[in-house]
């Protein structure tokens, strides 16, 4: 039973890293641990777990309406499987969706707060209500197992029939109204998927995936538990599901036709080799290898077509969900690690269950035979330290929790510093302002700034030493020009100015702790020395902006913070509101080189493809003359 | 060499710690099933809870008759334990480092009781250390762990007690960081695997006793000769094979005469 | 009914707007995320002023639909349009699903990625200024007066009088007079304005329109199923009561009605 039992070791390890991520993401909300963002609100969570495990478990539906509609009784022994992975897998999806949802303790108020029009909450309360109807369409088979249920069971049993149609007609609604979704997006969905036949679309390759999906869980526990696979009974669902995978080529087909959409399938663009190979995957190879029997009717063909027609249709629901969508801005959505990791977990905790419900429970014809279900099994023994592990009950209790907790140690050390602190700010170097009577301020280097008139500043400061130091505040050891991008080092984010680890590094200052703080006192930015008890000449004289001592503001807020206070002082005292505008400063890019006047000032430095001013002769000898530096921002446009 | 202090201070403290956090409670829950499982395939079964209780409680209480038998053993052990869990805990250097990455902080020691804690620690290490290594009863009852343990506990409260109270060079400060990580990292990993795991597990300890007892005397030692394993591993005294194992059915029938007896 | 009028061409882009819209929803200060788009607009940012070639500054907020999209779409209706006109958001209602940032044509509801409780942020027109008889706060604070708050009917008579005395000035049409039914939100502009949407015309159509057909066949289908496999499952049961009963079935057969 190894397979088994490293089967069971690899999903308990997945719930283990799954377990760290969802920590994170509930304490530090969905930026930290999602690569989801304004231009794309809905990821992997919705295209795999909620749209993909919805269709996934359509073979519950599919299988009811075979045996107790249209009573192919042959079927009978895949029944119980379907319904249980059809139950699991919507309680995956619950899990997934609880994931997702900004505040998942609110999912019931869908049940208080009623929105008609909505397809999502249509889709909500059919998801609901057929739980329930899956839930009591497997429990007589764990009530077996229970002699005080014998009354349930038999009341379940004979409300079998109204249960089943139930389940069907909840299962059509929501398998379609899950294409629904997307009708209101026809600005954003590719028209190579945006159909007014999504819903119906939905519900064919339901169908088809829900067949293949049975077909699958039957391979991979045969496989699992060694037992003989039913291949008969799946080559027969293999041949309806043929025709279903043709009508949806059909539909799909049909619908571009109509829609005159067939054009865009000349385009050049990635969506169109994905549109082809989701095709090819979940509709052409799929029929054409199902309609050879002996594809149909051997194992290795079985286990080449249903894993295809599956990684196909989630392809389908994963692209419609949100990877075809006509990107908003300019980023393009991949899943960040933590997503996949959530997603894989909680599949791996659906398959956990359903080992432990087939082990358990009369779920096949055959039980499975598994030493760990049967608690009078003779103790293992560790050859190794002679230890005994006990029953292989308690054996697989202390495996799989040891596998679980190293993999959830493995999570929080995987998880970055910055997905935890959920900044989610990449960091924004700043580089040199350029120039000397007119000086260009454009932190970030990316050709959008303001101009400054330098000249004009110090002359209205009054001309002498002491307006130098109405700006400049602090001036790095041993110099006397320090610009204010070497402490401000960030665009938007405070820097430490003091650099602690080059002065404890002994490749850099190689201080002593006790040279700045006190013995014995606890060692913090507020009870070290001061910068200027070492470094006598860091202030100009005549400094008015006070330094504090570890900490310098973000580049923007220090410029903000500089040049607004006396703006607006000036534009009430002058009555010139414009002073105190935005737009006073920050103007457009491209004006600026048209405008004869700047014209003079500023260049374009093609090669380089900033902007930089022309360098004039400085108007204070000995000053050194500041070189454009090598930018590697470029001027594209802006949305 | 500030890259490894980094990563010391990142990946592997957050691996080690959750792993000692998890591990802890893995090796809490398993023993709890495991007596529950035991208590449910013993014959017997009657248990003085409340018995239980109040050993338990005494033994984690300093008045208890160990004080009184071995005074100065009890005494050192006693502070050791308080500088270990407390000096690290409430140190206001650690907090600070929670505040940083998670945002929440607790309760810390002004420096001059923590550097008290930690000096108990570490010179309780160094006793308890000396104490396994002459005092003859304990030496017999050691396994080579038990020696190191002390050791390897006492390198990070001493290489943080220098790094706080000690003008050094950038070098050797950053060195002795490197010590002081990685060595509590180890410690964090091995924790909930070997006998430190006590720290969860003493609430337990008389419960499991109690338990036992229920099994006849030289159970595990017939198991081990049924399977044809009755070489025994070297660190564990040679079985008592000589004592006649009680016989199951006998200890069924002594019960039910006992039953009959208080029924009538 | 409520609403606002943005001529682009009165626009000098000195986005006191958005100042004054921090101001009035006290907003916090606003740092570039991972998760931004580069309109301008986030969570903490309700309006911005893209700059579009040749001077023109175009004003981005939400557009205040007369059949919103998002107010369709939301599950459990935190989205409401008001009968003054604005589309208001019930952040106590709310589930957190973003179906509503899905759904908008315009792209604008943005959302608090950072924070462990997460809301949906948009402009709401001020909602508790209008409330009281003040205008929001963009429209106040707008110097040149290129952004007027008024009646919808008065702004759209007052807008198609700018484009009848000047019509050299403005590319002749009004967006959001008739966009997806109508938008509370107006532009004149003597530029093309079809990048708010990607570049799209998206129809005189409302958006939750498209849903509708599907949402109203919902009940038909259900019971039409519903009716349809009780039908098929009498018909088959019936059929196999009245065949004649033969002995075929295997020993493994006869386990599993046991079930039955």
């Amino acid at each position: 039973m190894n397979r088994v039992r490293n089967f069971k070791l690899f999903l308990w390890s997945l719930i283990g890293l799954g377990a760290a991520v969802a920590t994170a993401r509930f304490m530090f909300g969905l930026g930290a641990t999602t690569n989801l963002s304004d231009a794309v609100p809905w990821g992997l969570w919705i295209g795999f777990d909620v749209m993909s495990g919805v269709a996934l478990a359509a073979g519950g539906f599919v299988l009811t309406a075979t045996v107790y509609i249209f009573r192919l009784e042959k079927f009978h022994g895949i029944v119980r499987a379907a319904v249980l992975t059809a139950f699991l897998g919507y309680v995956a999806v619950a899990v997934g969706l609880l994931f997702d949802l900004g505040l998942p303790w609110n999912i019931w108020h869908m049940i208080v707060f009623w929105n008609p029009h909505s397809p999502l909450f249509e889709v909500g309360w059919c998801v609901m209500l057929y739980l329930t109807v899956l839930l009591l369409e497997f429990l007589p088979v764990p009530a077996e197992s229970f002699s005080s249920l014998a009354r349930v069971r038999t009341l379940l049993v004979r409300l079998r029939l109204p249960l089943v149609i139930a389940g069907i007609s909840l299962s059509t609604l929501h398998q379609s109204s899950l294409g629904s979704l997307f009708l209101i997006m026809p600005s954003h969905v590719h028209p190579l998927w945006y159909s007014p036949l999504l819903p119906v679309i939905f519900f064919l390759s339901a169908i088809a995936l829900g067949l293949m999906m049975v077909t699958l869980e039957g391979l991979i526990t045969s496989y699992l538990y060694r037992r003989p696979p039913e291949t008969e009974l799946l080559a027969k669902l293999g041949r309806a599901a043929r025709w279903i995978f043709l009508i949806y080529l059909g539909v799909r087909f049909t619908d571009l036709v109509v829609r005159g959409q067939l054009e865009h399938l000349s385009e050049g663009v990635w969506q169109v080799k994905m549109f082809w190979v989701e095709i090819a995957l979940s509709a052409v190879i799929p029929s054409i290898l199902l309609f050879i029997s002996k594809v149909r009717n051997t194992l290795t063909g079985l286990w080449i077509v249903a894993p295809t027609a599956v990684v196909g249709i989630v392809l389908n629901r994963i692209n419609v969900g949100g990877l075809v969508h006509q990107q908003r801005g300019e980023t393009l959505y991949l899943p960040a690690w933590t997503e996949i990791i959530i997603s894989a977990a909680i599949v791996a905790g659906a398959a956990l269950a359903f080992l432990y419900m087939v082990e358990k429970f009369h779920v096949w014809e055959r039980h499975p035979v598994d030493p760990e279900a049967q608690p009078k099994a003779m103790p293992a023994f560790d050859i190794a330290s002679f230890a005994s592990l006990g029953s292989p009950q308690i054996r697989s209790r202390t495996v799989y929790s040891l596998a679980f907790i190293f993999a959830a140690a493995l999570g929080f050390s995987l998880l970055s510093q910055n997905a935890l602190s959920s900044r989610g700010m990449d960091p924004a170097p700043v580089g040199k302002a350029r120039g000397w009577n007119e000086m260009w301020i454009d932190g970030n280097l990316d050709g959008f700034g303001t101009s400054f008139a330098h000249q004009k500043h110090f002359a209205r400061g009054g001309g002498d030493s002491t307006s130098c130091a109405i700006c400049h505040h602090a001036n790095l050891p041993h110099d006397r020009f320090t610009g204010c991008y070497q402490c401000h080092r960030d665009m938007y984010s405070a820097t430490d100015a003091f650099r602690h680890n080059w002065h404890a590094s002994p490749a850099g200052a190689a201080l002593r702790c006790f040279d700045c703080h006190r013995l014995g006192e606890v060692k913090s930015a507020a009870t070290a020395k001061s910068c200027s008890q070492c470094h006598q000449d860091l202030k100009p004289s005549g400094v008015v902006i006070a330094v504090k001592n570890n900490q310098a503001a973000s580049y923007t807020e220090a410029m903000h913070g500089l040049c607004l206070g006396c703006h607006k002082e000036q534009a009430a005292a002058l009555n010139k509101a414009d002073l105190a505008r935005c737009g006073n400063c920050h103007r457009e890019r491209k004006p600026l080189v048209d405008d004869p006047v700047l014209a003079k000032r500023y260049e374009v430095l093609e090669s380089k493809g900033v902007i930089v001013p022309k360098v004039s002769e400085p108007r204070f000898p000995g000053f050194p003359v500041p070189t454009p530096p090598e930018s590697q921002m470029s001027l594209q446009d802006r949305p | 060499m500030q890259a490894w202090i980094d990563f010391g201070e990142g990946p592997l403290f957050r691996f080690s710690f959750v792993l000692m956090l998890l591990g802890l409670g893995r090796i809490f829950v398993l023993t709890l099933v495991n007596v529950a499982e035991a208590y449910r395939r013993s014959p017997d079964k009657i248990l003085n809870y409340r018995e239980i209780r109040h050993k338990t409680i005494a033994w984690l209480i300093p008045t208890s008759r160990l004080w009184r038998k071995r005074p100065v053993y009890s005494g050192i052990s006693f502070l050791f334990h308080l500088g270990l869990i407390l000096g690290p805990l409430f140190l206001t250097a650690h907090v600070n480092l929670w505040k940083l990455s998670v945002g929440f902080a607790w309760f810390t020691l002004p420096q001059g009781l923590a550097n008290l804690l930690t000096l108990a620690a570490i010179i309780g290490a160094l006793a308890l250390f000396l104490m396994r290594v002459f005092y003859s009863p304990a030496r017999a009852l050691s396994r080579r762990q038990d020696y190191a343990w002390p050791l390897l506990l006492a390198i990070p409260f001493l290489t943080g007690y220098l790094m706080v109270n000690n003008t050094l060079t950038a070098g050797a400060y950053q060195a002795m960081m490197l010590v002081h990580l990685y060595t509590a990292a180890f410690i964090m990993l091995l924790i909930p695997f070997t006998k430190i795991a006590h720290c969860v597990l003493v609430p337990l300890s008389q419960l499991v006793t109690a338990v036992s007892w229920k099994f006849p005397a030289g159970t595990g030692a017939r198991v081990l000769e049924t399977l044809g394993l009755s070489e025994r591993p070297t660190w564990v005294d040679k079985p008592r094979l000589d004592i006649a194992p009680v016989k199951l059915p006998d200890l069924i029938k002594v019960q039910s005469q006992k039953k009959e007896a208080k029924a009538s | 009914m409520k609403a606002i009028l943005t001529d682009t061409t009165l626009c000098i882009g000195c986005r006191d707007c958005v100042v004054a819209c921090r101001q009035a929803n006290t907003l916090e200060p606003e740092v570039p995320r991972r998760w931004e788009t580069r309109d301008g607009l986030s969570a903490r940012n309700w309006t911005s002023v893209v700059e579009r070639p040749n001077h023109v500054y175009v004003r981005k907020q939400c557009r205040h639909c007369l059949d919103p999209a998002c107010a369709s779409a939301c599950p459990v209706g935190a989205l409401r349009k008001t009968s003054e006109g604005a589309v208001i958001y019930d952040s106590s209602k709310c589930m957190g699903c973003r179906y509503c940032m899905m759904a908008c044509p315009y792209g604008i509801p943005r959302y608090d990625w950072d924070r462990p409780v997460p809301y949906v942020r948009k402009c709401i027109l001020c909602y508790g200024r209008i409330k009281q008889g003040k205008p929001p706060a963009c429209t106040e604070a707008c110097p040149t007066k290129a952004t007027i708050f008024g009646d919808r009917d008065t702004l759209l008579q007052e807008a198609h009088r700018r484009l009848h005395d000047n019509p050299k000035r403005y590319a002749g049409k009004v967006w959001g007079e008739s966009e997806v039914g109508g938008t509370s939100v107006l532009y004149i502009s003597d530029a093309n304005l079809t990048f708010l949407t990607r570049g799209r015309e998206l129809g005189d159509n409302t958006i939750p329109g498209r849903t509708a057909s599907a949402m109203h066949a919902v009940p038909f289908a259900f019971v039409g199923m519903a009716a349809t496999m009780s039908g098929i499952s009498w018909i088959i049961s019936r059929r196999m009561d009245l065949q004649p009963k033969i002995p075929k079935e295997k020993p493994e057969d006869q386990k599993d009605k046991r079930d039955e």
